[in-house]
């Protein structure tokens, strides 16, 4: 691969996602799903936390013993703001592969020059600029409802928090990309991960309530240390030194899956060649 | 007479034509069952655990008036699958003729137009009431959930709360019938009034106007009633009156949905744009 290849990989993927910004551009009803989720499905929790606080002193102490954290509201935003930013990257590349097999136009893409890493996230960069509007609707929520302030330090230190994280988060969506192209619809195994990561990864509360075989599963997903550490560096005003741990395991999570995702694609893809699966759906 | 026997046949092969349809897409229909189990449920659970003292749900107790949260969880997914019912039961329904171009030559069957959201209903309520029947089984037999025999109070409240479903499905219906890509619609409608009808929290911690939205709400007094009954809950509104609420707003919102129904109807036979999607 020389220098011209590569100009020519960036330039695709530039396009690619333009290509996909335009076409979310033309549904303005996202738009208004956009801002309501990202305030109603926290507010949902934030109400069952007060029924479930009681008013009382000593239940309040009992979260904030467990979660590390006062701010209960902010617990919340931050958690599912958290999951909805996962589903939009976890989900999106395999959305795109599947939308462009049901239009028919996989198969020309597949066979452009451009490298496969521009047809896998070119189309997904499009999502970071809604997951970015997700933080953004989620900050103003949190300041305009609940009072509580994210200052310039703290959000520097959750964007390095997402940096690190999204490695690990591209690759387990490159890995269900891979099971669109082997087996087409694949509604139902994201609805089980999908809960799987509700269930255990603490968008709602802190792993410490489940119980021990709960507690390692959470531990051996990524989507668990992003919660935790984004909650910690955004309402505890943690350093980023001292989640240096879980940053470390997140960095060596995202080599592997990453590893595990090349090997994956590469396979699907050369079994959706020889069987001409490529235009089928 | 034998108009109205023909049309409940005719609502009742719809109904059955929809379960077929649903029947066909097994992993679906489990889904449907679970979706609740870890999309709600057990993040609902795991947050009550985190306020918990020695176990206890204490704070539930002061809003409440309980401190079985599993068992007032699990009742909750009543609203929430009997909302599901009138919401996408229906939805769905209308927007696959759509579609499939098929709800034009449906209506020019002489069956009455206000049947064939009947016949929807009736197959998202037989639905509604399964999936919450295996969701109660699973809190009583896995989650531990006390829920006391009194629960035979559910015949008369589903009853009447059918009514206010049915409304419901007409209102959805029209609403489908005008905006065709009416998904966000359904899915935040469908989250609110779930939301207010206190499926996952009691409704005295919402703002006082919004408490006021709840008690026009059939699903409201539908599940306050059965979580009085089944877990000695404080009522939201003396028992007599509930039931009065219950029934006044069950047929306000199947007046209210018939009329909107209709009145789409006439519109898109005027306009003949029935048969766009």
């Amino acid at each position: 691969m020389n220098v011209a290849d590569i100009a020519g990989d960036f330039r695709a993927f530039g396009a690619a996602a333009r290509k996909d910004w335009r076409i979310l551009r033309r549904y303005p009803g996202s738009f208004i799903s956009f801002i309501f989720w990202p305030i109603a499905l926290p507010l949902a929790f934030v109400f069952q936390a007060q029924a479930f606080a009681g008013g009382r002193e000593d239940t309040a102490a009992a979260f904030a013993a467990r979660t590390g954290t006062n701010e209960i509201a902010g617990f919340l935003f931050v958690g599912w703001s958290a999951y909805m930013w996962l589903s939009l990257i976890l989900w999106g590349p395999g959305t795109s592969l599947r939308t462009e097999q049901i239009r028919g136009s996989l198969e020309a893409i597949f066979m452009t020059p451009a490298s496969r890493l521009v047809i896998l996230f070119g189309p997904a960069v499009s999502h970071l600029i809604w997951a970015a509007w997700i933080f953004v609707v989620v900050g103003l929520a949190l300041w305009i409802g609940f009072g509580v302030t994210i200052g310039p330090f703290e959000a520097l230190r959750a964007s390095a928090v997402i940096l690190v994280a999204t490695p690990a988060l591209y690759a387990i969506g490159a890995l269900f990309a891979a099971v669109v192209l082997r087996f087409g619809d694949v509604h139902a195994l994201v609805q089980g991960v999908r809960g799987l990561f509700t269930a255990v990864c603490g968008m709602s509360f802190p792993i410490i309530v489940l119980p021990d075989w709960g507690q390692t599963l959470a531990l051996a997903l990524p989507p668990t240390y992003l919660i935790a550490d984004l909650g910690a560096v955004l309402l505890a005003g943690t350093e980023l030194g001292r989640i240096i741990g879980d940053l470390a395991i997140l960095t060596g999570m995202g080599v592997v899956l990453a590893l595990l995702a090349v090997f994956a694609f590469k396979r699907t893809e050369r079994h959706a060649r020889r069987g001409g699966r490529l235009a089928q759906y | 007479m034998s108009e109205l026997r023909l049309e409940a046949r005719a609502a009742m092969a719809i109904a059955r034509k929809e379960l077929q349809i649903f029947g066909r897409y097994r992993l679906n229909a489990v889904n449907q069952v679970i979706q609740p189990l870890y999309q709600t449920l057990i993040p609902s659970i795991l947050l009550g655990a985190t306020f918990a003292i020695d176990g206890e749900a204490v704070g539930l107790a002061e809003t409440a008036g309980t401190t079985d949260l599993v068992g007032y969880l699990f009742l909750g997914m009543l609203a929430l699958n009997l909302a599901s019912a009138g919401f996408w039961g229906v939805a769905f329904a209308i927007k696959r003729e759509l579609d499939a171009g098929t709800l034009e030559p449906a209506w020019l069957t002489p069956t009455r137009r206000e049947t064939f959201v009947i016949g929807m209903t009736i197959a998202g309520l037989i639905l509604a009431v399964a999936a919450t029947i295996i969701l109660v089984l699973v809190g009583i037999w896995l989650f531990g959930a006390s829920l006391a025999p009194r629960l035979a109070i559910a015949i008369p409240v589903l009853a009447i709360s059918s009514i206010g479903v049915l409304g419901i499905g007409y209102l959805i219906g029209a609403v489908v019938l005008r905006m065709r890509d009416a998904n966000f619609f359904v899915d935040a409608a469908d989250f609110l009034f779930v939301l207010l009808s206190g499926a996952a929290f009691p409704i005295i911690v919402l703002p006082e106007l919004v408490r006021w939205i709840s008690y026009l709400l059939p699903t409201t007094h539908a599940l306050d009633l059965m979580r009085v009954a089944a877990l000695d809950t404080r009522p939201i509104l003396p028992i007599p009156l509930e039931w009065v609420m219950l029934v006044l707003t069950s047929v306000a919102l199947l007046l209210l949905g018939r009329r909107a129904w209709l009145a789409t109807g006439h519109r898109l036979r005027v306009r003949g744009t029935l048969g766009q999607h």
